[in-house]
């Protein structure tokens, strides 16, 4: 992925071994680069190319002349974005989803990661399994699932609740974004425990003999040897969620069926995901492609912003 | 930080938006495309896609359409079932016309029928369909045409009528009610004890509410080549009115039509009448399935609720379009025909039929769950009774806002009056979005 990082001597002519080895080490790219090209660079070309047009009727009148034509609107796409209220509430929304999310799930993450790492635990691979369980299970899935425990009529949970005297509602307006970051963080929390857990295996054992012989006690290992040891897989973790949680879309998606109060325009995703589908004017693939592209602008800032203050926090 | 670690951050962060790029990019691929129509030596092939149900006990299209085969060497069909709701079907459509392969015949429905033209994936065959006019009722027949040219053959109709549990209304000492002043006090005399007579669908507003305001006159007028928007009528106000007044007084269920708690609401003997249309009655069935209620429901004509008469207004059916790039439009019409018209087998699909040609049995499992009584022929009293009632192109943007703003009125944030309001301003921004003419 890196470019050359070969800092071999300025030849004119290259040997033959040297340029056969490079064919046959393009040869081995080739499968990769073309399905990144196929499924990664043209999508991504096209979606681009496309938020520069509307699809409108020809001729006017009240049904159009029996077809839609891409026309050129510049930017118009984007001005409708950005100028969207619809746009920025759900860009608003996934934000305090973020904020609440993942900060929730990497701290279980790292909890449990530790905890299983440590001493105390015996039989390490149950547990692990265990709390990786979740992750296997497909997202839509896992959302169809918590519908119905969250559905009042049916749920066991909210009917254990009401008998204790506690009447939820998970899908009041002001609790639905709570029921939502309840699904993501049961189903992904596993998978950024197996991040921490293989990067806390990968710190040499050494250190904790020299940290034990220094007369530090286990709580002392865990916060000054291992927490700064996984730095960097908490790093990963992070920024993959933050993108993972603006592309919120399963959960809302899947939950509109039992709340119709989840507008299609609830989160980014959705809103371009129902422009595309016609469900919202302006509607098509221009319009779908410049919230798709507005949406991983922001997503990509919001990344780069982290990892910024990241290392100037580390640096300092 | 080390390099390493900037370097995995710059990874993590380059592939991470390429994926949100990647995400939502292209339309929807074609994967199970219909090969598009081929002659070879006087044979036709035709490629129909459908999204009728085919579940096991009804005679499949798959069946229906071999009968055809058998008989017709010359004009042979592959019937290609979409799994995938009506939208994602259009979508489908779209991309396949434009890559060239689209089938001969799709599935469209009527309210979708103005959208598909003007995106222009249909194909005109107001020739070759017109020798097949009587065959069908002339309401759907209509609704498969705009503005004079004809695009396809009607296959089923959705008539709103009430279900209701006879049961049920006996034990309370009430009627269908007659007025719209008998149907709130009925709904409150249910409602003491805990029951619920209508249902106010926040997830189905879009296509229910339009349908019951439409018994009473049509949102959506054509005069001199532009569009004359009013989803303001005095039908639908007095819909608002209606479900306001049951709204306020906790006399209506407020559960989602496909949220599993509707369907707990059936069962627990809750909800004992809604408003439905005619193909939700086997929905109904399985909805309840053996766990009470069968032979207790009945099926009855709306009342006069909304000012509306005697009439009724439509919510759903579709018919069978010609889709742009069909080559074999006279065999297509042929085929199409004789297939709208296999009464007796699309009844079992669960579909009230458009066809005029004969008059359909109640199936017998509908019988015994509606207490014997003759299902069909209320559906086509029902059909006789259906006011005028046609969409705009892009109907389902508005749909949208209609269930977002009903979901407000159901939690009792907005009004039902502002259900319609909403209608109104997207109307009118969906026609504009694509460039349509809209007198104001």
């Amino acid at each position: 992925m890196t470019a050359h990082t070969t800092t071999a001597p300025a030849r004119r002519r290259r040997s033959p071994a040297a340029r056969r080895e490079e064919r046959t080490g393009w040869l081995f790219m080739l499968p990769f680069v073309l399905l990144f090209l196929l499924v990664f660079i043209v999508p991504i070309g096209y979606a681009i190319y496309s938020s520069f047009f509307q699809q409108v009727a020809t001729g006017g009148g009240a049904y159009g002349g029996g077809e839609l034509v891409n026309r050129f609107v510049g930017l118009e796409n984007f001005r409708y974005v950005v100028t969207s209220g619809e746009f920025w509430a759900g860009m608003g929304r996934v934000l305090l989803y973020t904020v609440i999310q993942v900060p929730l799930m990497i701290v279980a993450a790292l909890v449990l990661a530790m905890l299983i790492d440590s001493f105390v635990v015996k039989h390490v691979s149950g547990f692990r399994l265990g709390y990786f369980l979740p992750y296997a299970i497909p997202g839509v899935i896992a959302s169809i699932i918590w519908v119905y425990l969250y559905n009042g009529q049916i749920s066991p949970i909210v009917k254990g609740l009401a008998a204790l005297g506690v009447n939820v509602d998970f899908f009041a307006s002001n609790v639905v974004l709570g029921s939502m970051v309840n699904i993501t963080t049961w189903t992904f929390t596993g998978y950024n425990m197996l991040i921490f857990l293989s990067a806390l295996q990968a710190i040499p054992h050494e250190l904790y003999e020299a940290a034990r012989i220094d007369g530090a006690n286990g709580w002392q290992v865990a916060m000054k040897v291992k927490l700064p040891n996984v730095r960097g897989a908490a790093l990963l973790a992070m920024l993959l969620s933050i993108v993972g949680t603006i592309q919120l879309f399963n959960e809302p998606q899947v939950m509109q069926t039992a709340d119709p109060g989840i507008s299609y325009s609830y989160t980014p995703m959705m809103m371009a995901f129902n422009t595309s589908r016609g469900f919202l004017t302006p509607k098509g693939d221009g319009p779908a492609s410049a919230i798709a592209i507005v949406m991983a602008v922001i997503a990509g800032l919001l990344a780069m912003a982290y990892a910024f203050v990241e290392r100037k926090v580390s640096e300092s | 930080m080390n390099w390493k670690q900037r370097c995995m951050a710059t990874v993590a962060m380059v592939s991470a938006v390429g994926m949100a790029l990647a995400g939502c990019g292209s339309g929807a691929s074609s994967s199970t495309g219909g090969a598009a129509s081929a002659s070879s030596g006087g044979k036709v092939e035709l490629t129909y896609i459908h999204r009728l149900p085919d579940k096991p006990g009804m005679t499949s299209v798959e069946d229906i359409v071999q009968r055809w085969n058998d008989a017709n060497p010359d004009i042979q069909v592959k019937a290609v079932h979409f799994n995938g709701n009506a939208s994602d079907l259009i979508k489908k459509l779209e991309t396949d016309v434009k890559a060239g392969n689209a089938p001969d015949l799709a599935q469209v429905g009527y309210a979708e029928l103005p959208e598909v033209f003007t995106k222009g994936i249909l194909e005109d065959v107001t020739a070759e369909a017109e020798q097949y006019k009587g065959d069908f009722a002339a309401g759907p027949y209509e609704l498969m045409g705009i503005g004079g040219k004809t695009y396809g053959l009607p296959q089923d109709t959705g008539p709103l009528v009430y279900f209701y549990n006879k049961a049920e209304f006996d034990k309370l000492g009430i009627e269908v009610p007659g007025t719209q002043d008998e149907l709130v006090a009925s709904a409150k005399k249910a409602a003491e004890q805990g029951k619920y007579i209508m249902s106010f669908q926040a997830d189905e507003a879009g296509n229910m509410l339009s349908g019951l305001a439409g018994a009473s006159g049509p949102w959506y007028t054509v005069e001199g080549d532009a569009w004359k928007v009013d989803t303001e009528t005095v039908g639908s106000q007095a819909v608002a009115k209606v479900f306001q007044d049951l709204l306020d007084a906790k006399a209506v269920a407020t559960d989602p039509r496909w949220d599993p708690s509707f369907d707990a609401a059936l069962q627990q003997g809750r909800l004992i009448g809604t408003v439905g249309a005619a193909w939700e009655a086997p929905l109904l069935m399985d909805s309840m399935a053996d766990k009470g209620g069968k032979g207790d429901w009945r099926v009855a004509q709306i009342g006069d609720w909304f000012g509306n008469g005697s009439k009724t207004g439509p919510d759903g059916g579709s018919g069978v379009a010609a889709i742009k790039g069909c080559e074999h439009k006279a065999e297509a019409m042929k085929f199409l025909d004789w297939f709208n018209t296999q009464i007796e087998d699309l009844t079992s699909q669960g579909l009230v039929v458009a066809a005029s040609t004969g008059t359909p049995s109640t199936p017998e499992s509908w019988s015994e769950f509606y207490g014997g009584q003759d299902v069909m022929k209320e559906f086509f009293d029902a059909n006789a009774n259906m006011g005028d009632f046609s969409y705009i192109p892009g109907f389902s943007s508005v749909g949208t806002a209609m269930k977002e703003q009903a979901a407000k009125a159901a939690a009792g944030t907005a009004t039902v009056e502002s259900v319609f309001s909403t209608a109104q301003t997207s109307s009118i921004d969906t026609l504009k979005d694509y460039g349509l003419a809209v007198s104001e």
